[in-house]
């Protein structure tokens, strides 16, 4: 099992190198041959990475993110899951290369700081955690591949609205296919943070009874409302493409802060994150 | 037509490049008045290669004649008279003018094949890469083919020709991006929308650019073009011109813009034709969806304030100037690509045209072994059962075919200098000079 796992370990970097490869044909040369294999290389490697978590899971007989490495992989994963839903809903290819080349260099990272022996943590056996823990980071991972797209959405505003033309211009998908794809991967982050509050919730209810005064949680409650509000108003549609990707900036900013800020500034339960 | 320099076994250093000429005119030397009275169409162009192929001078002959460009490619028979009956025939009957200096230009051998590749190609257009000449080649091509005026080199050498071009195409930018005003508008507009099948536009006026315009996004498959113009028999004529084209009075603009997705305005009005008030209340009622607006009228047509109507993309004239510059400066540094593809497939075509000095050479190994067998099949059956004779005969064939088909497959391609010593050498093993000297 450990010989297969290291095997892996070595092979899923190598798996995404390739795959980003395959799409940066696609993106710079619009090759025929990467039209046609990208997508299922991408869906391939993502099956594989998942068993590769799963085997890592049953081998140490806890969730696999108790080490740096792993938790890197877990977010590498969350990634590359988040892509393949948003690319499917978006039936838009054109920005594979940044995002499986982000996924690439986690991954990468992962596999170099791999260790054969993990600590066994009573805390990663809980199955509510466990729940807590991937969606937040499946919801953490949406958020920053809609900001991606939210990037490239106001790029391409301002190139279209100022009559400039960037690099860039003529090889993003149009307009309305990145706010289509942005909020797909918003929708997709709102709906596993959600997740991650709500098990979060019944797993310290049980643990810590004043959770509700934990700063993370506050400044996580925070993001989703400003995620909330976003989504919201694109849909009810007082906001444009525009505004949502501002505001999936906005909620980038303020994932960082509960993740960077709220751990260096204030103490609470969260200070493993 | 004679039989062809090829038919020759190869005795001595030969030519890289099959005799070619090629005698023309384009935008370049002639204004379009002259170009005009030397355009060919079908029927003229294969009357024309009929006429050129009754010259004993002219063994092969393809005439390619377009909006920009008149062109006849000849493998003369003699290169002189050829040429000779090239300019009167095709160009002097009809534009005596032609003969002033400057006005035709001539090209010979491999600067005429290299010359087809690179008008295949693009890079002889007068807007550098535009597509449509490949299909000008290609259908010059069937005609030429279809009268008998394309023999082995020609064929081949056109071949190569539309090769080349959709190489350039497909492995090079120097077709991309917008470079007319048309095409420039509907880059815009795939930079914007999911999908043109989807979208609709509203044109207002229905001038010259207008049908330019509607032209463009006919061809990209537009779900629905309206047409606002304010006299009515310009619109009935844009009627007749685009029947898939719904046609409004001026009036009705702002109507039909609350479901356009992209509106183009060229008219000649002194004052805008829309308000940037009249664009907010629009934006107002379909504040999710882009609207791209185009303003083609100079006059401004649209009120440049609209620009800041979130939501709302406006670009006047300049702004697709600048596109079309910007594309044609990319198509530009593609250029260098396109060369080298001219060069690969030129050097294919000398690579076929060296390979047939080999043919006679084998042609002449093969008939000779045949020979042998046949004589030696003679001595040889009589000794066998008459019901023998069938295996005898396919057996020794089979084995005659065995035999020679890996020197025949080596020699095949085989016809430049540096090849010269290893013909011989085989000429000299296999006796094949006496074998023709025998046979003459």
């Amino acid at each position: 099992m450990q010989t297969v796992l290291s095997a892996a370990n070595i092979l899923l970097p190598l798996a995404y190198l390739l795959v980003a490869v395959d799409y940066g044909f696609l993106f710079f040369a619009a090759h025929e041959v990467a039209e046609r294999t990208a997508t299922p290389a991408l869906r391939g490697t993502v099956l594989l990475h998942l068993a590769f978590l799963a085997g890592l899971a049953a081998r140490h007989r806890q969730f696999p993110a108790a080490t740096l490495s792993q938790a890197l992989s877990v977010v590498a994963l969350a990634v590359a899951i988040v892509y393949v839903f948003v690319e499917w809903r978006g039936r838009a290819r054109s920005t594979g290369f940044w995002l499986v080349s982000l996924v690439f260099f986690f991954q990468l990272l992962s596999s170099v700081l791999a260790r054969p022996n993990p600590p066994d943590r009573a805390i990663f056996h809980d199955l509510y955690f466990s729940a807590h823990v991937s969606l937040a980071l499946l919801g953490y991972a949406a958020f920053v591949v809609a900001a991606g797209y939210a990037f490239l959405y106001l790029q391409l505003y301002r190139d279209l609205k100022g009559g400039r033309f960037s690099t860039f211009y003529g090889k993003l998908p149009p307009l309305e296919v990145l706010e289509r794809m942005m909020l797909v991967a918003l929708g997709a982050g709102f709906v596993a943070l959600t997740g991650a509050v709500v098990t979060g919730a019944l797993w310290a209810e049980r643990l810590y009874p004043n959770w509700m005064h934990d700063p993370k949680i506050l400044a996580t409650l925070a993001t989703w409302v400003i995620y909330a509000a976003a989504l919201l108003l694109r849909r009810l549609r007082r906001w444009q493409g525009r505004q949502t990707a501002l505001a999936s900036l906005a909620g980038l900013g303020a994932i960082l802060f509960s993740l960077v800020a709220v751990n260096l500034f204030f103490t609470g339960f969260h200070g493993f994150l | 037509m004679g039989g062809s320099p090829h038919d020759r076994a190869p005795s001595g250093p030969r030519p890289q490049d099959p005799p070619l000429l090629l005698v023309g005119t384009d935008f370049r030397c002639s204004p379009l008045d002259l170009r005009e009275k030397v355009s060919y169409s079908p029927g003229e162009t294969e009357e024309m290669l009929v006429h050129l192929l009754a010259r004993p001078a002219v063994a092969e002959a393809f005439l390619l004649s377009t909006c920009n460009r008149t062109e006849i490619l000849l493998h003369p028979q003699d290169e002189d008279e050829a040429y000779r009956t090239a300019l009167e025939l095709v160009f002097l009957k009809r534009v005596p003018e032609l003969e002033r200096p400057g006005r035709l230009y001539v090209k010979r051998n491999g600067e005429a094949a290299r010359h087809l590749l690179a008008v295949a190609s693009g890079l002889e257009s007068m807007v550098l890469g535009e597509p449509e000449i490949l299909g000008q080649v290609k259908q010059a091509s069937a005609l030429a083919e279809a009268v008998g005026a394309e023999g082995a080199v020609l064929r081949r050498l056109l071949r190569s020709a539309v090769s080349a071009g959709k190489r350039a195409r497909q492995e090079t930018g120097v077709t991309s991006g917008a470079v007319s005003l048309g095409y420039a508008v509907v880059e815009l507009a795939r930079n914007i929308f999911s999908g043109l099948g989807d979208s609709r536009a509203l044109l207002i006026g229905a001038g010259e650019t207008s049908r330019l315009v509607a032209r463009a996004l006919l061809e990209r498959g537009v779900r629905e073009i309206a047409v606002a113009n304010r006299g009515a028999e310009r619109r009935q004529r844009f009627q007749e011109e685009f029947p898939e084209i719904q046609v409004l009075p001026f009036e009705e603009r702002l109507e039909a813009l609350r479901s356009a997705d992209l509106v183009v305005a060229a008219t000649r009005a002194e004052e805008p034709v829309l308000t940037a008030r009249q664009l907010a209340e629009t934006m107002d009622r379909r504040p999710s969806r882009p609207l791209l607006v185009v303003d083609l009228g100079v006059p401004r047509n649209v009120e440049p304030e609209s620009k800041r109507v979130e939501n709302l993309f406006l670009h006047p004239i300049d702004s697709l100037e600048h596109l079309i510059q910007r594309n044609l400066k990319r198509r530009k540094e593609e250029v260098p690509k396109v060369e080298e593809i001219l060069d690969q497939e030129l050097a294919h075509f000398r690579a076929w045209y060296r390979g047939l000095a080999a043919e006679p050479l084998i042609a002449r190994l093969q008939k000779q072994a045949e020979r042998i067998r046949l004589q030696e099949l003679a001595e040889t059956a009589p000794s066998f059962p008459p019901e023998t004779h069938e295996v005898l005969d396919r057996l020794t064939r089979s084995l005659v075919r065995k035999i020679l088909h890996h020197p025949s497959t080596r020699l095949r391609g085989k016809g430049g200098d540096e090849d010269l010593p290893r013909l011989d050498l085989v000429r000299e093993l296999f006796r094949l000079d006496e074998e023709k000297d025998g046979e003459e």
